[in-house]
């Protein structure tokens, strides 16, 4: 797996590197996003913004950020490869397509962490805003992000059997904003319950704003499990899909094109 | 190194089922180059991806190595290098030397064999001073030779080459021929495909030529260019042949056609090794330039074989 990981890390380094306009304008973008809301949100309240705030609007785009990249980029990437005519060359190498695509999803996500890290702390530094961040945060954090390479890996396998569905990523993602939206985990009884264990991202999502002190100031054991079984199902789900549309892929003979 | 067995491949179209393989088989050895021909839309391609396994047969076997393609496809790839036709086989956005070292880190080198084997090769094929150029950058020709790096960064025992002459100047074409026949020297099983008859005679071992996704011809080249050969001379004069000389050539029994006015084509009745001596004597005093023994070639062995299956179906 070592080889894998050096060989995608060497073609994203590669590929920031090459091209520094896209990198800088990337960072920009995201300033200018960071900036905008820190702004807006303190003329909006005409409140100091700062702390449990400044960490709440932050964390918040940033891990919306995340997660739509996390969501859509496997199924992108494979769309591209099919396009630039190289996703059979891939495919014959020595792993599985699963791996080679996760690989990629985990790179994306740490070529996104490094400029989103960089400009939170230009932010703090030039607003003078203070930041609240827990380390216990990190794990909702990283279960959000598991979970939604779990839904990339569904839209990866999609991707690999269709090639072509830039509208249906959309449509997974305005659905997706819907869940995490949706007040979900605040409902009562059964359904409630049921639902919060099965829709993705939802539990999670409560867990960090908890985590991070934006909601209820500490997280139960209760939700910490539903949490770690929400990711566990949607990974190995989106997991499974991704290996089964593979072995379809080849039985029908549609691996470089549709 | 390479056993293919009774494989079979059906697509499902809207209207009906296609078999675009049927039954085939084949079979290459360590430091064989066995050329896999046939017309467009014959199954080549899906037989090449069946042993690449990018296509799952319905039926029969793949093994490289004695490992099952299908049942351990990550293994077998550790064995496989291919060059695909219509692939674009590399990125664009990275440079010669990116590639390899890319390819070959994701085929398990450690980036600094990778870099190393990158440099060998691009060595080998002519490109060291192109390394720092991206491969859009590249032409044609060059971005094929790239290709053919990409696919032995690993050191594989079975090469997979599509149309890898396809397009190519003759400098390129003869720069990856003479790869090709390294390779095999050195002990590597390749497959080839291709449309350009001459560069499957100059290099395969041995030939299976497919219709129509069955296999219809197969054993060695030589022995196949041997059997579809006529028992035909062919002699060319300097100067312009006298009617009576042919006239007495027809004599003798032999059949004659004259293509041009300085040279004949003469077939004996029966393949009698001794009868072009009389027939020389029959010649003499012309001015004979050239006598040669009629050697088919793959073109015409391959036209032959493709139109029997025309005309027969």
């Amino acid at each position: 797996m070592t080889s894998l990981l050096v060989a995608e890390w060497r073609r994203m380094i590669i590929d920031l590197v090459r091209y520094p306009l896209e990198t800088m304008s990337m960072m920009v973008v995201m300033l200018a996003v960071f900036a905008g809301m820190f702004f807006g949100a303190h003329y909006l309240t005409a409140a100091p913004i700062g702390g449990t705030t400044l960490s709440g609007v932050v964390i918040g785009y940033a891990v919306w950020s995340l997660v739509m990249n996390a969501t859509g980029f496997m199924g992108y990437s494979i769309q591209n490869e099919t396009q630039n005519g190289t996703l059979e060359q891939v495919m014959l190498a020595p792993w599985r397509t699963v791996q080679i695509f996760l690989v990629r999803g985990v790179m994306d996500i740490l070529e996104m962490l490094i400029p989103v890290l960089l400009v939170l702390v230009g932010l703090v530094a030039l607003t003078g805003a203070q930041f609240n961040w827990r380390p216990m945060a990190l794990l909702p954090v990283i279960m959000i992000i598991v979970t939604a390479w779990g839904i990339g890996l569904m839209m990866a396998a999609l991707a690999l059997l269709f090639k072509r569905m830039t509208q249906m990523q959309l449509m997974i993602q305005f659905a997706l904003l819907f869940i995490i939206m949706a007040p979900i985990t605040a409902l009562h009884g059964v359904t409630g319950a049921a639902l919060g264990v099965l829709a993705p991202l939802t539990v999670q999502v409560g867990v960090l704003h908890a985590a991070v002190g934006v909601t209820v100031p500490s997280v139960s054991a209760g939700m910490w499990w539903e949490a770690v079984a929400d990711m566990a199902l949607w990974f190995g789900v989106g997991y499974w899909l991704l290996t089964s549309a593979d072995g379809l892929a080849r039985r029908r003979g549609i691996v470089g094109h549709y | 190194m390479l056993m293919a067995d009774g494989l079979v491949k059906r697509f499902q179209s809207r209207t009906n089922v296609i078999t675009a393989v049927d039954g085939i088989a084949i079979a290459v050895a360590a430091g064989e180059v066995l050329a896999f021909l046939g017309p467009n839309g014959a199954g080549k391609t899906t037989t090449i991806k069946m042993v690449a396994g990018l296509v799952r047969p319905d039926q029969g076997r793949v093994t490289i190595s004695n490992i099952d393609v299908t049942g351990r496809p990550a293994l077998a790839a550790a064995h496989l290098g291919a060059v695909l036709e219509g692939s674009r086989n590399l990125y664009w956005r990275l440079t010669c030397l990116e590639n390899l070292i890319y390819w070959g880190t994701l085929r398990r080198l450690t980036p600094r064999a990778a870099r190393t084997r990158a440099v060998e090769l691009l060595r080998l094929v002519g490109l060291e001073d192109r390394q720092h150029n991206t491969v859009q950058t590249l032409s044609r020709g060059m971005q094929q030779k790239l290709a053919l790096c990409q696919a032995l960064m690993h050191r594989p025992k079975l090469l997979l080459l599509d149309e890898p002459t396809l397009g190519l100047d003759f400098a390129s074409s003869e720069t990856i021929k003479t790869t090709v026949r390294d390779l095999a020297r050195d002990g590597v099983a390749i497959l080839l495909t291709t449309h350009q008859m001459d560069v499957a005679q100059q290099l395969s071992d041995r030939l299976a030529i497919i219709r129509s996704g069955k296999l219809v011809l197969s054993g060695t080249t030589t022995a196949i260019l041997t059997q579809y050969s006529k028992p035909m001379w062919r002699i060319t004069t300097a100067s312009p042949l006298p009617t009576d000389r042919i006239a007495a050539v027809r004599a003798l029994g032999w059949q004659v056609e004259q293509p041009s006015a300085e040279a004949i084509l003469v077939t004996p009745r029966e393949d009698d090794a001794d009868g072009i001596y009389q027939l020389l004597d029959v010649l003499r005093p012309e001015p004979i330039r050239l006598v040669e023994r009629h050697r088919a070639d793959l073109a015409e062995v391959f036209q032959q074989v493709v139109e029997e299956g025309a005309n027969a179906q």
